[in-house]
């Protein structure tokens, strides 16, 4: 190691959700006890924009518009052809080849799946602020999602499908529950900036303390969210036995989504103006994202080192004593350096955080990564698959409003059903066909493709029949009023509705090394990954219920599979065709646990092999339930803080 | 973003010149003329002075009201129209300014003698919006730039003539490159306005409005407000 090492009390790898709130509350705790605390995190990305304009530009100017769009490095040259990672120091995957022909392509796709079965298909930013592209939306994990084994495993008979059987044993408890996240949850609520309504968010077990509110009110919902409150709120008990509840259900409510925008000013932060943009990227911040953080724990004195990518976590004598890195932000080329510290903290989400472990070889002393004496980092890879399902209303509900979702059907999220199947919620979405239309990023997004059709002739979008224009032929071309007219009535009727499905652990979901290197030399991650039968036995309920749902709207169901689509998937013997989309939620692959054997990091998320490094972030969840992790993670981050700062060696005062 | 924004039709540069002898040409009905019209060099020609750049924009704006089939209002917000002279009428200066950005595209990227003919069709005295239309659908080459201009002011995108062609056989699925013009032109985009919603990441609406309908922006009382007027046929 070199000798002019940077030195500081805590070292954090990763400034988004994670790392942001660790280094901002060690700071804030530091200061309340004025002890002089130094914080460095590194972050491979550049580092925070002064504002969003550069931002918005990208993402103005983008042919695709798609996740990563606003933020470097481009994905694509001017040309438009994807750049070969191999030339990217600091690259991530792209929506533009997570899927279609070039998943399998390390030449052209991030992640190299040159060997998986199926593909991985969340994406990730590496930038200061990290998840910033994210929806916003911050659901609480329901208590039975802690204790999946305990409830639904343990003392059930098993299914008689083997596949089915052998999918349920992996389910594991997590080594804490609901009662003692339940505080942290409050905390990140407030400084996330959560707007929602407790007694709308009492079900499936959740509940608050008394007298919580949460920092401001609910989210109005859209009228899409209107109409199918109306369709749903009288059901037969007939209707619905095949969500085998246990009870019987003869309405769904459809309820605010709690989430991370702001419905009145808020720190400094101004109400949400429904810019349908929260992916990638709000133009107003009035959905949080963690720069806010992040620019509060710099202006108090963490220090933040960007453009440096972690490459090797170095161990003597059973502690981490100190991080190897390569700064890329120079004119001359790279540099490495070194980082030492007391407490080193890696957040650098769930495929970066394994990477970085099972790169530290530690000169062959440690051969099968840092933390890894349980053989556990990188496996039980998850998502939340999702089951992405559109249609044409009878009367316009003007979508392309409003936030991306305002409200869901949250309830079903659990029942005894889950010793048979996986659970899912119901997401609602506001943008129409944009993500979905023709099924999937094929034809580009709507309402371009829509528009293109009835301009061109064309039949992209299938709504270029005569059924559905009232026209007087199919594949019309339009100029004029005719044009107007069409467009204004079938594009107002559009809507999509998604159902994001839990995934169980599967500890040959993995993440592990390729042989394809970055253009810093370092390896990128390699991923094998499929979904199970217990998985696509939600997917399979999830289908039953759409059918119900879109029956109940007297809508017109245009969901569909391409043929190529290598997620494309058939349950049991019926003909109806599945594919999923990727949530984001990259989950699992360091998972908490009491077990040093069968664990990577203990209930407070430090390592079991190595008293002072903490390994945060989504991939510490054992299992992943059907929330959206970001809430989780940072209510587990801000409880490791506690952890941190009460076992920090002799501060100086 | 881009600096066009400052410009308006009284200080445009005139039309570029191959395209003006190319529809003077036409109107002559000479086709050895228009051949040798299409070699001739951009600039620098005698004729420059015979350009009129105001009554090309007008003709661009009705032509594109007629193919649009939004009012030319709400393509240039402060034309003002002499129904008698419409063609002398002032194209107006707007604080946005799109028309001098599709114009200025539509005749660096299109065939000029086609972009000439295209005006040249919306100069025609007495054709009505609907006559447009059919002239222009009579003639495939037009058909398919006409098709582009459309697609311009509807989605702030440039979908090449020529791709359209070769995409257009009755209900094909396909997908056509297509460049954005520009951050500002994607910020107007007219199809957003038409479905009663705004461009994805540009809302000039406030809290809330995604609960109400877009006609109604006022709430259950206020009157209905069209987002945009149809034009008269």
């Amino acid at each position: 190691m070199a000798d002019n090492c940077i030195t500081c009390d805590v070292a954090i790898v990763g400034s988004g959700f994670a790392g942001s709130f660790i280094a901002n509350e060690l700071i804030r705790l530091s200061r309340l006890s004025r002890k002089d605390l130094k914080v460095v995190i590194l972050e491979a990305g550049p580092d925070v924009q002064p504002n969003f304009n550069a931002y918005m530009k990208s993402f103005y100017e983008a042919s695709f518009k798609v996740p990563e769009s606003p933020y470097p490095p481009a994905v694509s040259d001017s040309d438009e052809n994807i750049i070969n990672p191999r030339k990217v120091p600091a690259g991530r995957p792209s929506s533009l080849t997570v899927g279609g022909s070039s998943w399998k392509d390390p030449g052209k796709a991030y992640l190299d799946q040159s060997t998986s079965n199926r593909p991985f298909k969340s994406t990730y930013e590496r930038l200061a602020g990290g998840t910033a592209h994210w929806m916003g939306l911050t659901p609480r994990l329901v208590p039975n999602d802690f204790r999946m084994n305990t409830t639904y495993v343990k003392d059930q008979p098993p299914p008689k499908n083997k596949d089915l059987a052998k999918d349920l044993q992996s389910f594991v408890d997590w080594p804490i529950d609901y009662n003692t996240i339940e505080l942290f949850y409050e905390k990140a609520e407030a400084e996330l900036g959560v707007a929602a309504d407790v007694d709308e968010q009492r079900f499936c077990g959740i509940d608050f303390r008394d007298n919580y509110q949460y920092p401001m009110p609910k989210i109005p919902p859209s009228l899409f969210d209107q109409r199918v409150g109306q369709a749903l709120a009288h059901l037969d008990d007939g209707e619905t036995q095949f969500l085998g509840m246990g009870r019987t259900v003869t309405s769904l409510a459809v309820r605010s989504l709690p989430a991370a925008r702001n419905s009145q000013p808020y720190r400094n932060r101004r109400a949400c103006a429904g810019n349908t943009n929260c992916i990638p990227i709000c133009p107003i911040q009035a959905k949080y994202d963690p720069t806010i953080t992040l620019n509060e724990a710099t202006n108090n004195g963490a220090t933040l080192v960007h453009h440096t990518v972690a490459s090797e976590i170095l161990v003597e004598k059973g502690q981490v004593s100190g991080i190897n890195y390569i700064n890329y932000g120079h004119e001359g080329g790279p540099k490495t350096g070194c980082l030492k510290a007391k407490i080193y903290v890696v957040a650098a989400n769930g495929i970066e955080t394994p990477r970085l472990l099972l790169m530290s070889k530690n000169k062959g002393q440690t051969p099968n990564g840092v933390a890894n004496s349980s053989d556990m980092v990188g496996r039980n890879l998850m998502d939340h698959p999702q089951y992405l399902s559109w249609g044409l209303l009878p009367q316009p509900a003007y979508p392309y409003r409003g936030p991306l979702v305002t409200s869901a059907i949250g309830e079903l999220c659990d029942g005894p059903f889950r010793a048979q199947r996986a659970a899912f919620r119901v997401s609602l979405g506001n943008e129409g066909w944009t993500t979905v239309v023709g099924g999937g990023a094929q034809f580009g997004s709507d309402p371009h493709v829509t528009t293109l059709d009835f301009i061109n002739g064309m039949n992209s979008s299938g709504l270029n029949q005569k059924s559905f224009s009232g026209l007087a032929d199919d594949n019309r071309a339009l100029f004029g009023a005719d044009l107007t007219r069409t467009l204004g009535n079938l594009i107002s009727r559009q809507f999509r509705i998604a159902f994001p499905v839990e995934q169980n652990p599967d500890r040959d979901n993995r993440v592990t090394l390729s042989s394809a290197l970055d253009a810093l030399g370092l390896p990128r991650p390699k991923i094998n990954y499929d979904i199970s039968e217990y998985t696509k036995q939600g997917f399979a309920a999830a289908f039953r219920l759409k059918k119900l749902i879109f029956s109940k709207l007297g809508a017109t169901d245009f969901t569909s599979v391409p043929q190529d689509d290598p997620a494309a998937f058939n349950v049991d013997d019926t003909p109806e065709l599945f594919t999923y989309g990727g949530a984001g939620h990259v989950m699992g692959t360091y998972r908490m646990g009491d077990d040093p054997t069968k664990s990577v990091v203990d209930a407070w998320q430090r390592s079991h092999d190595h008293p002072n490094l903490y390994l945060v972030g989504s991939g510490t969840f054992p299992t992943v339930g059907t929330a959206n992790p970001t809430l989780t993670l940072s209510a587990l981050a801000l409880r490791t803080v506690e952890h941190i700062f009460k076992n920090l060696p002799s501060l100086k005062s | 973003m881009d600096q066009s924004r400052e410009r308006n039709t009284e200080s445009a540069e005139p039309l570029t010149q191959s395209w003006k002898i190319s529809r003077r040409a036409m109107v002559a009905g000479t086709v050895a003329t228009t051949a040798v019209a299409a070699v001739l060099p951009l600039s620098n020609l005698a004729y420059a002075q015979a350009s009129n750049p105001r009554q090309d924009m007008v003709a661009f704006l009705l032509l594109s009201e007629a193919l649009t089939g939004v009012n030319r209002q709400t393509l240039a917000p402060e034309f003002s129209a002499d129904a008698n002279e419409i063609l002398n009428s002032d194209p107006g200066i707007d604080p946005i300014n799109i028309k001098n950005t599709y114009f200025d595209w539509t005749k660096t990227h299109a065939e000029p003698s086609l972009f000439a003919k295209l005006l040249q069709t919306a100069e025609e005295k007495g054709l009505s919006q609907d006559n447009i239309i059919a002239k222009v659908n009579s003639d495939d080459d037009t058909k398919f730039l006409a098709r582009s201009i459309v697609l311009l002011w509807y989605l702030g995108s440039w979908y090449d003539p020529a791709d359209l062609k070769a995409n257009a056989s009755p209900g094909t699925r396909h997908a056509i490159s297509s460049k954005v013009v520009s951050g500002k032109a994607y910020t107007q985009g007219l199809v957003w306005q038409i479905v009663g919603a705004h461009p994805m990441g540009y809302s000039n609406l406030q809290f809330g409005h995604w609960s109400r309908d877009p006609h109604d922006l006022n709430g259950p009382n206020g009157s209905p407000l069209p987002l945009f007027s149809a034009p008269k046929s």
